[in-house]
């Protein structure tokens, strides 16, 4: 609305500019015409009275001119971040970016607008199939980007979940720009790497004791295999946009508690074993941290 | 010089590449890995140590994985007599035998039936909280060739 009111100000400005334009090119035609016939005898006289009242038009409209531009907002200068670097952009075909990038901008801010929308109707839906934390509605209003979080921050909270449990060492390395890959010793049971988005978790690996870390290669043991797998649940049941810090602490929660892995039997059947899979119980319980197979635990 | 002191030399199809030697002295055995040239170089020292060829014992049989678990059936024989069967049950996961041990019990007792009871070797007894490496294996062979040496006939274990 505010916006509307400004371009008719602004329209309202040129006109009068225009105006101003007009009235000083009449004042010159006049004056580069100079003495014409229909001025008469005492035509100098005439003239000069006529040039009198354009000039006052003028000094009129330049008054007007003035009024609304003093009427108009003082622009505020836009910061275009590293958008302002295209106009020093050479090639031909690279100079109609900045349309697109407009464009793009536009799509995201509505996309944003959209989801918050979203955010708001899923967790005011009582069917949800995995609680959406409600909490998180009273401090919303501002919704801020979690997937681009200074990487000072992203440290800060790793470290402080790190110093939370002696038997688990965290170590961040950033191989990929400025997001984080974090690596997990869990005492002597097992490794895992996560990659982080900001203070988003995007990827999990869990391999074994004697393993080599990377990202990208499956443990060659059957049971990690099925830890991985349950990671990868874990990561998505414990997302949480807007308030990422809790996710990833209620992550490695879950995660330190296969200390036990080995050692402690399923909560349900009470074997070690399971009898067709001879897997470990390689799930935890997200609330209660308990060890089950996978097949027990419904 | 003086006492006499016995080095056992094994190998492990496991670990094709690597040759174990333990120096029995007293109370403490010292372990020595090296690679194959390390049975040349026994050859070459034979004034210093003579071999015992008659107390060759070999356990030798099919391998199995199941899961995550590595299971090996092997028949013993000193000398072409057969002597008995040993049975390794290797769970790869896990580094640490105090954590593995209630899982690894279960397991075992699946295989020779639930009235067995399942005592951990002697071995790893001192070394429950400590990282299980290859040399661990070989101690527990060694153990238990130990055992049938000294009975004649078959044993059961």
């Amino acid at each position: 609305m505010n916006q509307a009111i400004n371009v008719e100000q602004l329209n309202s400005a040129l006109t009068s500019l225009r105006t101003v334009r007009s009235s000083v090119s009449l004042v010159f035609e006049t004056l580069s015409n100079g003495l014409r016939a229909d001025h008469g005898e005492d035509g100098k006289d005439k003239f000069l009275m006529e040039l009198q009242e354009l000039l006052n038009i003028v000094s009129n409209n330049l008054r007007d001119l003035e009024q609304t531009v003093n009427g108009l907002p003082i622009p505020v200068p836009f910061n275009l971040g590293n958008t302002t670097y295209l106009s020093q952009e050479t090639t031909q075909d690279r100079q109609a970016l900045y349309t697109q990038l407009v464009n793009s901008y536009k799509w995201t801010d509505k996309i944003h607008e959209y989801s918050s929308y979203a955010h708001t109707l899923l967790s005011q839906n009582s069917l949800k199939r995995s609680y959406i934390n409600s909490g998180s509605t009273k401090r919303r209003g501002k919704l801020q980007s979690n997937h681009n979080v200074a990487p000072l921050q992203v440290d800060n909270v790793i470290n402080n979940i790190d110093r939370s449990y002696n038997d688990m060492k965290i170590t961040i390395s950033r191989p990929f720009a400025s997001n984080a890959v974090v690596s997990i010793n869990l005492s002597h049971v097992l490794k895992a790497v996560v990659a982080f988005k900001g203070l988003l978790m995007e990827w999990v690996m869990v391999k074994g004791y004697g393993e080599t870390l990377d990202l990208w290669t499956e443990s060659r043991h059957h049971v990690f295999k099925k830890v991985t797998e349950n990671a990868h649940a874990a990561m998505l049941h414990f997302y949480s946009p807007t308030l990422p810090e809790l996710a990833v602490r209620s992550f490695m929660t879950w995660l330190h508690s296969y200390v036990n892995l080995f050692s402690d039997p399923c909560k349900r059947c009470g074997c070690h074993l399971h009898h067709t899979s001879l897997l470990p119980p390689a799930w935890r319980d997200f609330r209660t941290l308990e060890p089950f197979h996978d097949e027990c635990k419904q | 010089m003086g006492t006499t002191k016995t080095v056992h030399i094994l190998h492990n199809s496991e670990q094709p590449a690597s040759v174990f030697s333990i120096l029995e002295s007293g109370t403490k055995n010292i372990h020595v890995i090296a690679d194959g040239l390390f049975d040349l170089l026994m050859m070459k020292l034979s004034q210093h140590y003579t071999s015992k060829k008659q107390t060759k014992i070999e356990s030798k049989g099919p391998r199995f994985e199941l899961g995550d678990f590595c299971v090996k059936l092997g028949s013993v024989t000193m000398n072409q007599n057969f002597k008995g069967i040993l049975i390794e049950v290797e769970y790869r996961p896990c580094v640490m035998a105090n954590a593995v041990w209630g899982l690894l019990r279960e397991f075992l007792q699946g295989l020779l039936g639930p009235t067995v009871p399942v005592q951990p070797p002697q071995h790893l007894m001192s070394r429950m909280n400590e990282i299980y490496t290859p040399i661990d294996t070989i101690y527990q062979y060694l153990e238990h060739f130990s055992a049938y040496r000294k009975v004649t006939g078959m044993r059961n274990n």
